[in-house]
């Protein structure tokens, strides 16, 4: 090999310009782009969430109990360590005006809130005369759907409040987490009086710290963890203010990276489209180069460096897109985000779009490339280069695997969900390898059925099948572009279908009406008599309520026992049963005797027990209320989250926390037309209950999966740009070979409506595969990941792939016809004298 | 004399290069009669090929009128000459210009089909028969010698039984002996079929066997050879 020569051959070949390189570049800089955008966005996100941690977290740390408020040690060791300190109180309660009810969260606040960031009213006013009394203010979705406006009267549990202003902005609102119900914040102390803060009642009490200047935030961390983390104290600092966010935010965004790579996939079809036609021209000068003495090396490193010299143009460009897109869109994206974001050119996410789209071309121009070296010199004499497939030499082959190996290893290391990467990767490997057989399949049949004898006599029908299925066609690079593309389409149109069903459809028919929360023991009976003897309510289900933190494991921290999982990410809710009731299965070991009043005993739910590697005999440590119950594992059980019921992972035996302050929950299963005169009963009776609607709560869940589903949907589409370009690309590439095939036709008798009706089914033909392969493809990834990652039943979703076969078909024909017009247009004459 | 099948009259023919407009056909007027078969030759750049395009309806003539088979060729729109050529004309080129995503028969077959015959494909398999390709039907043209493709234009050119057959440089691409045969198929096309011939050529053995020799020399009739016989 002789590189110097190599590159003024490249440097020489290079002269000629870059047309018939738009879709190539098109192709790499589209993929490049998608995901430096991707990768840009989220890091301004997460550069905003830093910035503002301490704001959206209220403090420069917090430290959360649940259902108790900071003991007086607590206290002393958060005013020692702090400059100033915030109590907040937050559950969930029921707002009342007359006979309308609205489920909300409550904040109470002390005078120190907020620490950091401002809070803003409409209208204007200081908070402190907002909540003067027994004032409060909302957010508006919630006053509206009470008809309140400020001056207005509402109640809380027993205590009445006035509406003083409509809440807009809560600067902590994106650190408090997921809500069920809108915003109403008033003082801690007015809730004096509401019975809404009873012992056993669900609340969580969060205390912000304003740290002292160079306080070093881990030692306050670690100090504060090895006092109180025992008694389910959990701490979060301005580092990570937002956790939630910042991990959905981190989660949405490496999967919307790995649809972007779906899409430089699509885009890799076109790359090698476009470098295996470049070098199809380019046979002859081979050939030359090989008759004056080139060895096959220096061929292939000349034409590696043209191709490299352009991918790293095609790269450049889509930095410069993806980069720059963000920003100039930077005041629409902020408007449409609840959370701050700092938008700037970071170079991490540039980098990794970078090492996708150099590894994605290199992967997808090697085979083309390694074809120059069976170019002999003796093609200049005649045509020695088979058409028919065969594979490259085996250190392509290795270098493919090895190409293959770096881009799905760089993908999981950056995207940090290294499963979720592998799985998309095999997705997009089968698809492909899916696609290409389909292309084959089509090609096999189009070829049969443009000989069988009902065609014969429908010319432009024969035509087109005879296109499609006869040699060199561009069918393959058709329906692998157009198909992936629209493959990923339908999967996210399958899952998001069946995720919607399974939760906005399915799970209300199964699900509870009310979920009932804060029932005292002495209003249990009471309660119980009310809806059991209502003849519209079909099931009443309760359970006693406690929360407790597992904090050890056979006197292990729980965290180094058994690592991440989520039943010990936060206090979990914890019961008590005498006996199993009719609905509970025991799987493994024994339940305690009905009077059982020994050593605390646990029955545990199997299936996370499995996951967390835990054994019957294991001890457990739950912290409930401050209070360290060490007990045992007895039995396992079934427990079945899907159907939104009760489900407790733990239960323990009476005697072992029957004792501390608790409330029950209780779910009612009744007809809908019945559902708004229990509520307007229980809320009369009980003030201090709070009923969630599960409707109103499947609702909250369904608008927030709408939203992945449109972001993830944004994704799709830049795969399918990508693919429509590679289409427009195979196009124009065929264009040449139309007008010949029309200049053939016209001098045989074929009027251009014929023609144009060959053209058209032909790419109506292409479209309508592509499209029925994506929705093979589609479906198959839908039931996957609705099977096995969501566990609930498959069903196809006809509208969804209807579209995307129609979409398949219109596209292939738009650009199909939009390259018609030349071929119709040109001169036969012309065009055959130009070939002799 | 008997009624003229192709007839022009002062024809020329201009054309849009790069290099700017080219006069290539000079007021040509020429006459051919029906079942007669007519050699244009020249040397190269001479107008042969763009007269031979001229009489086929390939290339619209400049000014002048052509016609063929009683048409005025100068009057029709695309679709019409594409008809026209379909009923009337078969046409062989130096290049073969076969489809190369159909196989020999549809090849053959599609001008059959595009004039609605019922035996499109029984009548394309006769004629491939004829030429010699029975057993090479279902190859495609890159699969097939040249001379090979050659047949298949002529079996094309001469299954929908045309009254007109215009071939330009038939043998062009051809060694000696292929050459030679094709052009012994196509005299027996024409023969078996009566149709009027006009053969382009550079070859004087071929341009003898043709009843008349027209020589065109700079888009002109070259007056001295036209009407000679041969």
């Amino acid at each position: 090999m002789n590189l110097p020569v190599a590159a003024r051959i490249a440097r020489r070949e290079l002269r000629g310009g870059l047309s018939g390189f738009w879709v190539f570049l098109a192709c790499l800089a589209l993929g490049v782009a998608a995901i430096a955008a991707v990768g840009t966005v989220r890091a301004g996100i997460e550069a905003g969430l830093a910035r503002e941690g301490a704001v959206l977290l209220g403090g420069d740390a917090e430290m959360t109990f649940t259902y108790r408020f900071a003991s007086e040690d607590e206290r002393a060791w958060m005013e020692d360590a702090s400059e100033a300190l915030s109590e907040v109180v937050d559950f969930r309660s029921m707002a009342v005006v007359g006979e309308e009810r609205g489920l909300t969260q409550i904040k109470g606040i002390d005078g120190a809130y907020p620490i950091y960031g401002e809070l803003t009213l409409e209208p204007e006013m200081p908070l402190e005369q907002a909540l003067a009394g027994h004032g409060a203010v909302m957010e508006r979705v919630l006053a509206d759907r009470l008809g309140l406006a400020p001056g207005d009267g509402f109640r809380l549990g027993t205590q009445d409040f006035t509406l003083s202003a409509i809440l807009t902005r809560e600067p902590d609102d994106a650190g408090d987490g997921f809500g069920l119900g809108p915003r109403t914040l008033l003082r801690t102390q007015a809730l004096e009086g509401s019975s809404l803060l009873a012992p056993g009642t669900l609340y969580e009490t969060r205390y912000r710290l304003q740290l002292p200047e160079g306080t070093d935030v881990e030692a306050a961390k670690a100090e504060a963890q090895a006092l109180f983390r025992d008694q389910g104290m959990r701490w979060r600092d301005a580092r990570n203010g937002a956790p939630g966010v910042a991990r959905f935010v981190e989660r949405l965004g490496a999967f919307l990276v790995l649809v972007g790579l779906a899409g430089l996939a699509v885009g890799g079809v076109g790359v090698s489209a476009a470098v295996r036609a470049y070098l199809d021209g380019k046979r002859e000068v081979i050939a030359i180069l090989k008759t004056l003495g080139a060895e096959s090396g220096t061929i292939f490193a000349a034409y590696l460096m043209q191709i490299g010299a352009l991918a790293l143009l095609g790269i450049a460009l889509g930095l410069v897109l993806g980069g720059l897109l963000p920003l100039a869109f930077a005041p629409v994206i902020e408007a449409r985000l609840p959370i701050p974001a700092a938008f700037a050119i970071y170079p991490a996410p540039l980098a990794e779009a970078a090492l996708y789209g150099a590894l994605t071309a290199l992967l997808f121009t090697l085979w083309p490339l390694a074809r120059t070296e069976e170019i002999r010199a003796a093609t200049l004499f005649r045509d020695l280069v088979s058409s028919r497939f065969h594979l490259p030499r085996p250190r392509y082959l290795i270098l493919t695997v090895a190409l293959l190996a770096a881009l799905v290893g760089f993908s999981a290391w950056f995207s940090g969900v290294p499963h979720l990467t592998y799985y998309a990767a095999a997705g997009i490997a089968a698809s492909l390898l899916l696609l290409v057989l389909a292309a084959l399949a089509i090609r096999s049949l189009c070829s049969k059925l443009a000989r069988a004898r009902w065609v014969r006599g429908k010319t432009p029908l024969r035509l087109a099948l005879g296109a499609v299925g006869g040699p060199g066609g561009e069918a393959t690079s058709v329906v692998l572009s157009l198909g992936l593309g629209l493959t990923v389409l339908a999967s996210v149109g399958q899952i998001d279908s069946n995720l919607r069903s399974a939760i906005a459809r399915d799970l209300p028919e199964v699900a509870p009406s009310y979920f009932v929360v804060d029932i005292q023991p002495d209003q249990l009976s009471g309660f119980l008599e009310r809806v059991e003897g209502d003849p519209q309510v079909s099931r009443v289900d309760s359970a006693p309520m406690l929360r407790g933190v597992l904090t050890r494991i056979n006197g292990v921290p729980a965290r180094e026992a058994v690592g991440e999982h989520w039943v010990i990410s936060g206090d979990r809710g914890v019961t008590y049963a005498a006996l199993p009731d009719s609905r509970t299965t025991v799987t493994a070991g024994a339940w305690w005797p009905e009077d059982y009043a020994g050593p605390p005993q646990i029955s545990f739910a199997a299936e996370e027990a499995e996951e967390m590697g835990l054994a019957l005999g294991d001890r457990l440590t739950i912290n409930i209320l401050g209070r360290d119950i060490e007990a045992e594992i007895t039995s396992f059980r079934e427990v079945d989250f899907s159907t939104a019921g009760i489900g407790f992972i733990l239960t323990m035996n009476p005697a072992a926390v029957a004792g501390a302050p608790h409330s029950h929950i209780a779910t009612i299963y009744a007809d809908p037309q019945a559902e708004a005169a229990i509520l307007r009963d229980l809320a009369k009776t009980y003030p201090n209950i709070t009923a969630i609607r599960v409707r109103d709560a499947i609702d909250r869940v369904s608008e927030v999966l709408a939203g992945i589903a449109a972001a993830i949907t944004y994704g799709a589409a830049a795969t399918l740009l990508t693919g429509l370009v590679v289409l427009i690309g195979a196009a124009a590439a065929g264009e040449r070979v139309r007008i010949y095939e029309a200049a053939v036709l016209k001098t045989v008798g074929a009027a251009r409506g014929q023609i144009l009706a060959y053209f058209a089914i032909r790419s109506a033909l292409l479209g309508a595969a592509a499209g029925s392969v994506a929705i093979l493809c589609g479906g198959l990834a839908g039931w996957a990941v609705t099977t096995f990652v969501m566990e609930t039943d498959f069903a196809f979703e006809p509208v969804s792939a209807l579209a995307i076969v129609l979409g398949g078909v219109l596209a292939t024909l738009l650009a199909g016809l939009g390259f018609a017009w030349r071929p119709l247009a040109a001169r036969p004459a012309r065009v055959l004298r130009a070939r002799e | 004399m008997a009624e003229p099948i192709l007839s022009l009259r002062d024809v020329t023919l201009s054309l849009s290069g790069n290099a700017g407009r080219v006069e290539i056909l000079h007021g040509i007027s020429l006459d051919v009669t029906a079942g007669e078969t007519l050699g244009l030759v020249g040397p190269s750049g001479s107008g042969k090929s763009s007269l031979l395009m001229v009489m086929g309806g390939l290339e619209r003539a400049s000014s002048g009128s052509v016609a063929a088979a009683g048409h005025d060729l100068s009057a029709m729109g695309e679709d019409s000459l594409a008809r026209f050529r379909r009923d009337t004309m078969g046409v062989v080129f130096q290049s073969f210009h076969l489809i190369p995503t159909m196989t020999a028969l549809e090849n053959v077959a599609t001008p059959l089909e595009l004039a609605g015959r019922a035996d499109a494909f029984e009548r394309a398999a006769e004629e491939l028969d004829a030429v010699g390709l029975g057993e090479r039907m279902d190859h495609y043209p890159a699969q097939l010698s040249g001379g090979e493709q050659q047949r298949v234009a002529l079996a094309r050119a001469a299954a929908p039984r045309p009254r007109i057959l215009l071939a330009d440089e038939p043998t062009g691409n051809l060694d000696g002996t292929t050459g030679q045969a094709i052009m012994e198929l196509l005299f027996g096309l024409r023969d078996r079929h009566g149709a009027t011939l006009v053969l382009v050529t550079h070859a004087p053995e071929l341009a003898e066997r043709c009843d008349r020799i027209v020589r065109l020399v700079d888009g002109r009739l070259d007056r001295d050879a036209a009407g000679a016989a041969a």
